[in-house]
């Protein structure tokens, strides 16, 4: 049942708000966790959940990510009918740009065409989050709907950000606004709201009736706001629960929109006990690895004002080498290095990256290949900061991609 | 007086049309192939469209899609001798799918509901 199932997974976002770590690269093509990028996470989930019929859909900034699959996720048999597309708009159908998510399908018929799937499985390319789709296809096929949309339970605070449905006993979806002013709460607990995680799940000739009526309309396109809405009181839309089978606890999953979701989601992985774990066994995440020595401490010059290269809380990854600096609760990517008495604390680190000595950083995002000069602090005078650099709302603070600080 | 644009390549089957279309009291253009209907989509925004799909240069599917993305509201029905298309799911974009049959008849009565919806 799980080969008749195609993959679409939407990366075809601006990111504005990711910006500037989306400065040069699509939002799915940027690192993550030291050595993935976000778009690791969905594609892993398809790998491990038996779907291998997968097309990203791209748009701007595509060829960072379009590289990244072309050499890590090159692992797909056309001989047994496994495929990645990487698909930029075609103008086939239309000579405009993708209008929106559903516009982006729309204009993608003559891949469902060629395909016939029975089923198509819409995903973001920017969430990090593990989910076995099997399950959700058999809750999809048990309940006979045509769209299952999966959703998790927020405060109501922050369900204004998101699609909040309502759900009958049979957990069909009643009532669906893409991001209301004055978000429902369900009904046993005025403090939450049900959220859509903006994954789809369609039976394919409904998604095509679907996403053509739209075309014709004037909306702006998009899957949240005008499909789903519109398919409630004539289609069987269901609501798939995102909860641990076992414990019945909310399941994570994290929507990376804006900077500060983007470092409270990579800080969500340096725990001691972490809410997100990398190391499930059965639940691998595939990256692609420059080859790099193993990363590296050094000088253990225990006494007062000697050199100590100390790493604590933090994730770091291969050809790194901590040379008589301190680092607490980071993420440091592929070939960081860091000079003798420098301090990285609560920072993301991204692959290239090099820190001279007697540099503070404290709550900011270095990305790739940035050099910084000895004696600079990052993060300890966000006034300062703000003439050179970009801050976002919570005060992390960000160094594009190759910025000169010299 | 309504505008409707007639797609056919063959040439007998386009007169035909054309006479049969004007005694309605419709103001008729034609085109033989899909990328000419594009153009005259574009050149004089007709009130609906009549069109086949076996024809040369670009097929009247392909042409559907690209009048739809700049002309998303003009009714659109597919007049083919094939029922095969109907399987087709950008065929599904048109507003009906007709097979050709030597009484226009039903070719009529659609093209009267359709027109008779715009405002």
């Amino acid at each position: 049942m799980f080969k008749k199932v195609l993959v679409m997974i939407l990366a075809g976002g601006q990111g504005e708000r990711l910006y500037p770590l989306t400065k040069d690269r699509a939002k799915p093509a940027v690192p993550f966790g030291g050595i993935y990028r976000i778009i690791d996470f969905p594609l892993s989930n398809c790998i491990n959940s038996g779907l291998r019929k997968i097309c990203v859909l791209t748009q701007y900034k595509s060829y960072s990510l379009d590289r990244h699959l072309r050499i890590e996720w090159n692992i797909f048999n056309n001989e047994l009918d496994e495929f990645i597309e990487n698909i930029p708009p075609q103008k086939r159908i239309s000579d405009m740009w993708y209008q929106g998510t559903a516009d982006a399908v729309y204009q993608n018929i003559y891949v469902l065409e060629r395909e016939r799937p029975e089923k198509v499985l819409i995903l973001a390319g920017d969430h990090i989050y593990k989910m076995d789709y099997r399950e959700l296809i058999e809750f999809h096929e048990t309940n006979n709907a045509d769209l299952t949309v999966p959703c998790i339970e927020v405060p109501i605070k922050e369900a204004s950000r998101f699609g909040v449905m309502s759900i009958d006993n049979e957990q069909q979806v009643i009532e669906f606004n893409e991001k209301p002013a004055s978000p429902k709460p369900i009904q046993s607990n005025p403090e939450m709201a049900l959220v859509s995680m903006g994954i789809y799940l369609f039976n394919t000739q409904v998604l095509v009736k679907r996403v053509i009526e739209d075309t014709k309309r004037d909306t702006i396109h998009d899957f949240g706001k005008n499909i789903i809405p519109s398919m409630i009181n004539k289609d069987r839309v269901f609501a798939f629960i995102f909860r641990d089978k076992n414990n019945k606890a909310v399941k994570y999953w994290r929507d990376i929109g804006t900077i500060d979701a983007y470092w409270e989601t990579n800080m969500d992985l340096v725990q001691v006990d972490p809410i997100f774990n990398l190391y499930d066994e059965n639940w691998p995440i595939r990256t692609y690895h420059e080859q790099f020595p193993p990363a590296k401490t050094v000088f253990s010059e225990l006494f007062p004002g000697g050199r100590c290269g100390t790493v604590l809380d933090s994730l770091v990854s291969n050809g790194c080498i901590i040379s008589g600096a301190r680092v607490e609760r980071s993420i440091l990517s592929s070939n960081v290095r860091i000079d003798n008495y420098s301090e990285v604390f609560d920072s993301i680190l991204m692959a290239g990256v090099r820190i001279g000595k007697n540099v503070k950083i404290r709550k900011a995002i270095i990305d790739k290949s940035v050099i910084v000069p000895d004696g600079k602090h990052i993060g300890y005078n966000l006034e300062a900061d703000a003439k050179q650099f970009i801050i976002s709302e919570k005060g992390v603070v960000v160094a594009h991609k190759e910025m000169p600080l010299l | 007086m309504k505008t409707i644009l007639l797609v056919e390549d063959d040439t007998n089957q386009l007169l035909l049309y054309k006479q049969e279309l004007s005694l309605e009291g419709y103001s008729i253009i034609t085109a033989q192939d899909g990328q000419e209907a594009v153009k005259k989509v574009k050149e004089h925004t007709p009130d609906l469209i009549v069109m086949d799909i076996n024809m040369p240069k670009i097929n009247g599917i392909e042409a559907l899609g690209k009048i739809l993305s700049e002309h998303k509201k003009v009714p659109i029905i597919i007049n083919t001798a094939y029922s095969s298309y109907k399987d087709n799911f950008m065929s599904w974009s048109a507003d009906a799918y007709i097979i050709k049959s030597s009484d226009l008849k039903e070719l009529k009565d659609k093209i009267k509901e359709l027109i008779g919806k715009i405002k």
